[in-house]
């Protein structure tokens, strides 16, 4: 366990605050994520997960604070800059064009071309192996996306993500809008990016997904860290009881908490 | 005193709710007009009774902005006002002019508010039950009632003052000066004023037509009726056309056919002057009255003109010469249409960003009161897609079903069809070379409209104003050839630069200032018509350079001139007889926009800027650059257009390219486009746009009777015919392509016969 603190972090946030007029959506909050480790963020409604990750992805801009990918500090303006940094977000509502393909989604605005046209013949190859590679079955690339049920549109956006060759994928609320089937099948998606060796974050509300798939989970209050803890030395009761009495002041890391365990 | 000790004593007032800063300042601006006008023209404004002819005037626009308030606080448009207005005046005076059916005063009373309700409940269905989009209802309406007034009428003024004096005395007094001293119609007015203001902001009516236009999902979710406030609100506003239809022949004892004409720009203006929100939620009843008396005075001021004195040099004498500079016919739309378009922009950068409140801040030293959250997807709505359209080209086996799965099938079936209907009906004429040659001109027209709304209409934008951009630019390119002498290359470079610009500033608005495409292009829809006819000053230019006309010539004419003719008799010269030089032309840029829109990542970019606008942008396509670039392309193919069509009619016509735009959204949506954009091909469109020539030559193809005789069906039935195709358009887009109608029927059939297996055999 001891290398879990010499192993290089891929990204470090530190001291993150922001506000959106009187309202403080972040305080001098910090996050860290491991190369091919699956985080759960989780905490009511308003606990700022979403602005957070919208402040690594560049879609906000931080007021304080620092954003560390691979050691080195960073300040993306977009979440395209962050893309270039291998940073990939999955919205909540999947963010696809209904009236497209699968293959002309997953390559959403750099379809690939020969000349002045689409390459079709290498979209739909590529498209196709992307989808293999992701183990999803759907018919076939030519389906129109708005046909498609809810998971099979989600495997497409995280298809559309992983095509780019991210090293962190983000999944806003990935189950929520999910048949028990699909989020099964989402769930071995997910371990098959972690064994392509792909970090991801998962913001959710339900613990049970988290448990099932993640290494490690943070909880947030009001724009604050209230715990970190190990997926494997942790229960569900003990997330619950954070979430609702958990404060900053008795906030511990994961790795803390475990050595709290271990004495 | 008693009362008042019971209830609990309120720390403020509550909030009155009827009029606000808005019309105060509105007011005040009224006032300094009226003096400005006084000051400018004092023969018409100084005039005691003056003041009392602008309230009268503007009394049936302010009957009708009531109405329409309650619509466009609904989120809805009603663009068929003023043919509403027209429709009932028509139908009163049909019944009862002693030349048409001479009924009584009652039962042609009855037969106009008939009338108005139908208009009004027709609006309310299509847009709520059937779910079409608002602007395309009551566009449709419009052009659909404008034909029913002209084909009913005839184009004749009907006339009953005699009769209206002898047996209708207490309706005819609805238009008269009472013995206070002011006309009747201003009672009228601010009673429905009263009455509105009380019944929009202290009804619960009020409080559901307020709910369901600040967002309607909410107000669904919460048990309002939404589709009966939605209702409703076309009812009133229909209603409202038909008081001030009535009003308006009481005064005038009689109509022509241009009646109401342009009257749903002045109405639409004044409630968004008056402090509504086009994107619904906001307005109150006593602005949008307001805002019909102020757009009637500019209406006035406009169009009374300005007195001056020039000096004209007679032999070597200066005359001083007493004159009116005056707006040509026609071109005051152009005012009100930049009117209209200035004011829907007030709501969002001025109201919304609080920029007086907080100038006046900066000023004292205060802190600034906040921006209201102010976004771009908060300006343009969500966009809300169903998802449950089955993928049917999925289940096609084999080249013909792969066919019929295709979109715009259908369009290419009904061309086909269409032509045989026309060599049935007509063998001896319609395989003609005459009639082929014709029918190929009208196609060129709608096709190269279509080519560029196929554009805009992928990319999930609307553009109403093709048909006056044509009018623009063919108006420009006349003017320039006639009046000023330009060479015709310049005057063709200009006129195309005209239309561009018009695009441009179509595609300003809605990309850059985030308007909703269809208000932007409403507003270019009255101020490239305007400018037109300002340049033309409403004359028709004729006679043109030979090399002009070329344009609009049959190829051989221009091999010809240019001495290149190939022999007669051969294949080529036979060829080249029968193809014009705009066909050619427009066969070129359908090729090329077909190639781009279908294979090139720039089209791509249209199909997924359409299909979600806001899944694109995260995928970093610009659909700012897409959808400026569609508008402005659409504006273009237009320009193209009205040049082509100065050259052929080798005339300016000030009524060119009108109902254009009806044919040509009606052309896409045929073949296979989607009003909700992210739909539609080049080839679609020009299949839907041949369908549209066919219907138009069919429609208007000379029948002979089995007794002989022969029949014509008038243009202005042909048009209301039109209209009733892209209707049925829409509404089987929406129905049967989108939601898979017919599948869910089958589905239903097949349920039932499982349950009750008896019942169908």
């Amino acid at each position: 366990m001891s290398d879990r603190n010499s192993a290089p972090l891929l990204i470090e946030m530190r001291n993150i605050s922001k506000a959106f007029g009187p309202v403080q959506a972040l305080r001098n909050i910090n996050l860290t994520l491991a190369p091919g480790e699956i985080l759960g963020l989780v905490g009511d409604n308003s606990a700022g997960k979403s602005t957070l990750m919208k402040v690594m992805t560049g879609a906000y801009q931080r007021d304080s604070g620092e954003v560390l990918v691979d050691g080195r500090e960073t300040h993306f303006k977009s979440p395209h800059e962050s893309r270039e940094g291998g940073i990939e977000m999955i919205y909540q509502d999947f963010a696809l064009c209904g009236n497209m393909d699968i293959a002309q989604n997953i390559f959403l605005g750099r379809w690939p071309r020969k000349g002045l046209f689409v390459d079709r013949k290498r979209m739909y190859a590529e498209a196709d192996e992307v989808l293999k590679r992701l183990k999803v079955d759907v018919n076939s690339v030519f389906q129109k996306v708005e046909s498609l049920s809810g998971g099979r549109q989600q495997s497409v956006a995280i298809a559309r993500a992983i095509s780019f060759n991210p090293r962190v994928v983000v999944l806003d609320e990935p189950t929520a809008n999910l048949s028990v089937m699909a989020t099964e099948r989402l769930l071995e998606t997910m371990a098959e990016l972690k064994r392509h060796g792909v970090a991801q974050i998962i913001i959710s509300h339900r613990l049970t997904d988290i448990f099932e798939v993640g290494d490690r989970i943070m909880v947030m209050k009001r724009g604050q860290n209230v715990g970190d803890r190990y997926i494997a030395h942790t229960d569900e009761a003990e997330v619950l009881e954070l979430i609702v009495s958990g404060t900053p002041e008795t906030a511990l890391t994961a790795d803390q908490a475990l050595a709290a365990r271990a004495a | 005193m008693t009362a008042i000790s019971t209830a609990p004593p309120l720390r403020r007032r509550l909030p009155l709710e009827l009029i606000g800063g808005w019309e105060v300042g509105l007011l005040a601006f009224m006032v300094l007009l009226y003096v400005a006008g006084v000051f400018i023209n004092p023969k018409f404004f100084g005039q005691a009774d003056a003041f009392s002819a602008i309230l009268r005037d503007a009394a049936r626009f302010g009957v009708m902005a009531a109405g329409m308030t309650f619509v466009i606080v609904n989120k809805d448009l009603d663009l068929s006002v003023g043919s509403t207005f027209g429709l009932v005046a028509t139908v009163f005076s049909l019944a009862f002019s002693q030349s048409y059916y001479d009924l009584g005063v009652w039962p042609s009373l009855i037969a106009a508010i008939l009338a108005g309700l139908a208009v009004g409940l027709i609006n309310g269905f299509f847009v709520t039950v059937l779910r079409v989009p608002s602007f395309i209802t009551t566009l449709t309406m419009l052009f659909i009632g404008r034909g029913l007034v002209l084909g009913l009428t005839g184009g004749k003024t009907v006339s009953y003052s005699e009769k209206a004096a002898s047996q209708a005395a207490w309706f005819v007094q609805i238009g008269e000066t009472n013995a206070l001293g002011f006309n009747n119609q201003i009672l009228i007015f601010i009673l429905v004023t009263i009455v509105g203001m009380v019944v929009l902001a202290k009804t619960r009516w009020g409080y559901e037509t307020y709910a369901t236009g600040g967002n309607e999902l909410a107000a669904t979710y919460a048990g309002i009726p939404t589709r009966r406030v939605r209702m409703r609100g076309y009812v009133l506003s229909a209603l409202a056309a038909t008081l001030a239809g009535l009003m308006s022949v009481a005064q005038d004892k009689g109509i022509t056919s241009q009646y109401g004409q342009g009257a749903e720009l002045i109405v639409i203006a004044a409630v968004i002057v008056g402090g509504a929100s086009i994107l619904g939620g906001r307005g109150r009843l006593l602005g949008g009255a307001l805002g019909a008396i102020l757009v009637t005075l500019i209406d006035k001021v406009l169009r009374e003109g300005i007195p001056m004195t020039r000096t004209v040099k007679v032999g070597n004498i200066d005359m001083q010469v007493q004159g009116m500079a005056q707006l040509p016919p026609g071109a005051v739309p152009a005012f009100l249409g930049l009117i209209l378009l200035l004011s829907v922009l007030i709501e969002p950068w001025i109201i919304r960003r609080n920029v007086f409140p907080r100038l006046f801040a900066r000023m004292t030293g205060r802190p600034l009161p906040p921006i209201i959250e102010v976004g771009g997807v908060a300006i343009e709505g969500a966009q809300t897609k169903g998802s449950s359209a089955s993928d049917r080209s999925m289940r096609a086996r084999g080249p013909i079903g792969r066919f019929l799965s295709r979109r715009d099938a259908a369009a290419i079936l009904l061309a086909i069809a269409l032509w045989c209907v026309g060599l049935y009906l007509r063998p001896d004429f319609w395989g003609s070379i005459d009639n082929s040659f014709n029918l190929m001109l009208s196609f060129t027209e709608v096709g190269l409209l279509s080519i560029g709304m196929t554009y805009v209409i992928a990319n999930g934008d609307i553009d109403l104003s093709v048909g006056s951009v044509l009018a623009l630019s063919a108006a420009t390119c006349a003017f320039l050839m006639k009046q000023l002498g330009f060479d015709p290359a310049t005057a063709v470079f200009i006129a195309l630069v005209a239309g561009a610009a018009a695009g441009l500033v179509n595609a300003l608005l809605t990309v850059g200032f985030g308007l909703p495409a269809f208000v932007a292009t409403l507003g270019m829809f009255y101020m490239a018509r305007g400018i037109g006819a300002w340049l033309t000053a409403g004359r028709q230019l004729s006679s043109f350079p030979e090399v002009f006309n070329l344009l609009g010539r049959k190829l051989i004419d221009a091999l010809t001139y240019f001495g290149i003719a190939p022999a007669k008799g051969t294949l080529v010269y036979d060829v080249a007889a029968a193809l014009s030089v705009q066909t050619i032309f427009m066969v070129v840029v359908a090729i090329i926009a077909g190639v781009v829109l279908g294979k090139t990542p720039f089209g791509q970019m249209i199909y997924a800027t359409g299909g979600n606008r806001r899944a694109a942008e995260y995928a970093g396509i610009s659909t700012g650059r897409v959808r400026a670039i569609s508008l402005v392309f659409s504006a273009l193919c237009a320009a193209c257009a009205g040049v082509i069509y100065v050259a052929f009619l080798r005339s300016f016509n000030p009524s060119a390219g009108q109902l254009r735009e009806l044919d040509a959204i009606a052309a896409v949506i045929i073949g296979g486009g989607s009003i909700f954009g992210g739909y539609g091909t080049v080839l679609g469109a020009l299949a839907g746009a041949a369908v549209i020539a066919l219907i138009r030559a069919l429609l208007s193809l000379q029948l002979i009777l089995g007794n002989g005789q022969s029949f014509v069906m008038p243009q202005h039935w042909v048009n209301v015919f039109i209209g009733l195709i892209l209707m049925v358009a829409v509404v089987g887009d929406v129905w049967i392509r989108q939601g898979d109608l017919i599948g869910s029927i089958r589905r239903r059939l097949a349920a039932r016969r499982a349950i009750h297996p008896h019942a169908a055999s």
